[in-house]
């Protein structure tokens, strides 16, 4: 704390042997334990944001190095947020419900009432959203997207370093969008099936995240369009999430039913989705669709059997 | 010895107290997420602290007859630390991710608040964020109509698309607040049929129609917390044992427990408060269920397969 205070204060870049005097901490520490306890100083303030620079401001002596805080890197710039945003605000202090994030949270959220900045989300008490993460992976992953950091980890058995370019969630899964450098590809990991323990290597700001198209890059994880069509017959008011998205035809129904022409798509398992329905949907056409619901219905009737 | 979240605390209080002077000590204390008893531990250390010297006059100046007999705080002479830390990457993302999720689920005034408040803070931060959330909140006229009836206190009729029954259901609701379960949007609500909470995922409202039906008091719904199938008293317990292809079912469904097995089935154990909705999910698995436990939880789906069998053999 003393240290920040110290190198904040300085006009110049203070030598180490300065700061050794300065600080009331350090006095009484052997040569050792004060490289030590300085060193170690240093490292945590640097990894909460506090910008410490290395130099020198001697013209004939470069090579004698000393440090300090330029103000200007250091403060928080002003920040001035209307009555709306700081509503905003307030409610998405409330987002996180993951421990490590929700930490990073309160502190980015003293620093805004520090700076004045009221966050208040007492206005917006029938909002309760909440983002989770309950991916094993999904700490080391966030710390190392922020800040560039190369991962190593196992994914469908291979062990691969990947440099992490984009975390995204879809429907309460995350996804990670990186650059596996061991096939030198582009890929998307889901975090939920990375295998054991995956580890940082090597340093932060390790590489550059190129311009990508992030709308197409995870467009695989929107449903497929739909490109092939069923006829179906409907109960009469029942399954209204297959009616919106079907088309009403002219034809001969059984009683009580209705004909359909809906859209759907091989990979999204569309005979587990219409068997679901059970008696309220059943299928015209084409043919092998049919097939393929009336083989499903039979291996659940023999589930009663197990 | 200050520890490095110590310092981290303190970097930011500083500032914080001279913003607020004369604050009270378990107000402040629960803004910075820790204990009264922590937060006169750190102005005890902040007295040691000043500039380089260590005279009387360069140290912070803290009235700890005011903290400890009025639990007020007073803090002065530390105009040297008037300004917070600019954030960190991680601390910068926890906020514009929080803010992202909210576009998706607020109603269009909290939206363009939501929008602006992200332009200055990424004027700030000055990098993009590289972290994205998409939420399935449904339609921005549904939240729109919900907030104002939220607003107003008065009930809506709702025309909701169920997951389980496979009919359009019209319930009369006293809506009560806005929720988000694993990247769905909810609305808890009071349902005046059933005289009970009950939760209607916002993408599958397909309509609200406000009443002018003041909403009453029916104290606090459930836990917003998840696993909320915990909650019921009327939960059954059901192993299914499933084939490797259908192993998604342990990352699409609240589970107690899963076992995979050496062959890659997996064998999962579910608490299920609605039979209509395990009736459902064994007839959408089909034969990539290889066993279930107790065999007559299957006998409800297998009793509307052989119905639909028939159907399908006249």
């Amino acid at each position: 704390m003393n240290l920040t205070i110290c190198l904040l204060m300085a006009r110049r870049f203070l030598p180490r042997e300065s700061i050794r005097e300065a600080v009331e901490g350090y006095h009484g520490l052997s040569d050792a334990a004060f490289e030590r306890t300085f060193e170690r100083d240093k490292e945590e303030l640097r990894a909460m944001g506090v910008p410490i620079e290395t130099g020198s401001d001697s013209v004939l002596f470069p090579d004698e190095v000393g440090y300090r805080i330029r103000r200007a890197d250091f403060e928080l710039p002003p920040l001035e947020f209307s009555a709306g945003e700081t509503v905003a605000l307030g409610l998405a202090s409330t987002v996180w419900d993951q421990a490590r994030v929700a930490d990073d949270m309160v502190r980015a959220v003293a620093k805004l009432r520090a700076a004045g900045v009221e966050p208040d989300a007492d206005r917006a008490a029938h909002l309760a959203p909440s983002l989770a993460a309950h991916e094993a992976a999904f700490e080391l992953l966030w710390q190392a997207t922020n800040s560039r950091t190369r991962v190593r980890f196992t994914y469908k058995g291979v062990e691969r370093v990947v440099e992490p370019w984009f975390l995204a969630n879809r429907r309460g899964a995350w996804y990670l969008l990186a650059f596996d450098t061991t096939r030198s590809d582009r890929r998307l990991y889901k975090v939920a099936r990375v295998e054991g323990e995956a580890t940082v290597v090597g340093e932060a700001q390790a590489y550059a995240v190129p311009e990508i198209d992030l709308e197409a890059a995870f467009a695989a994880l929107e449903p497929r369009s739909a490109d092939l069509w069923a006829v179906v017959a409907i109960a009469d008011g029942r399954a209204p999430e297959l009616r919106r998205r079907a088309e009403p035809i002219p034809g001969d129904a059984p009683a009580g039913r209705s004909l359909f022409r809906l859209a759907y798509s091989e990979d999204r398992d569309p005979v587990g989705e219409l068997a679901a329905h059970g008696a309220d949907v059943l299928i015209v056409g084409p043919e092998s669709l049919r097939a393929a619901v009336i083989d499903h219905l039979r291996g659940v009737v023999g589930l009663e059997a197990s | 010895m200050t520890s490095a979240d110590q310092v981290a605390r303190l970097l930011a209080l500083v500032p914080y107290l001279q913003q607020h002077p004369d604050a009270d000590v378990r107000v402040t204390a629960a803004l910075f997420n820790t204990t009264p008893r922590q937060l006169v531990a750190d102005l005890k250390v902040l007295w040691y602290c000043g500039l380089p010297g260590g005279l009387p006059g360069d140290l912070i100046e803290i009235d700890m007859d005011a903290v400890e007999l009025h639990g007020r705080i007073r803090l002065s002479n530390a105009g040297f630390l008037a300004r917070p830390v600019r954030f960190t990457l991680d601390e910068a993302m926890s906020l514009a991710v929080a803010l992202r999720a909210l576009l998706e689920l607020g109603d269009s005034g909290l939206k363009t608040a939501v929008q602006s408040a992200l332009v200055k803070l990424e004027a700030v931060i000055g990098t993009e964020a590289r972290v994205g959330v998409r939420l399935a909140g449904g339609e921005d006229e549904t939240r729109d109509a919900l907030a104002a009836a939220l607003a107003r206190g008065v009930a809506v009729r709702l025309d909701y698309h169920g997951p389980s029954r496979g009919v359009a259901t019209r319930p009369l609701v006293d809506p009560e607040r806005i929720v988000v379960r694993d990247g769905y949007a909810y609305l808890d609500a009071w349902s005046h049929e059933r005289g009970a909470w009950r939760s209607f995922r916002l993408d599958r409202i397909v309509a609200v129609t406000p009443t002018d039906r003041p909403v009453s008091d029916h104290g606090a719904p459930p836990s917003p917390a998840g696993g909320w199938l915990d909650h019921r008293q009327d939960a059954v317990e059901v192993t299914l044992e499933l084939a490797p292809e259908a192993r998604w079912v342990t990352e699409y469904h609240p589970i107690r427990s899963a076992v995979i097995k050496p062959d890659g089935a997996v064998s999962v154990t579910l608490l299920v408060a609605d039979p209509a909705w395990l009736r459902r999910l064994l007839l959408r698995l089909g034969p990539a269920v290889l066993r279930v436990e107790p065999p007559a939880a299957a006998a409800s789906a297998a009793e509307v397969a052989r119905e639909a069998l028939d159907l399908y053999e006249s």
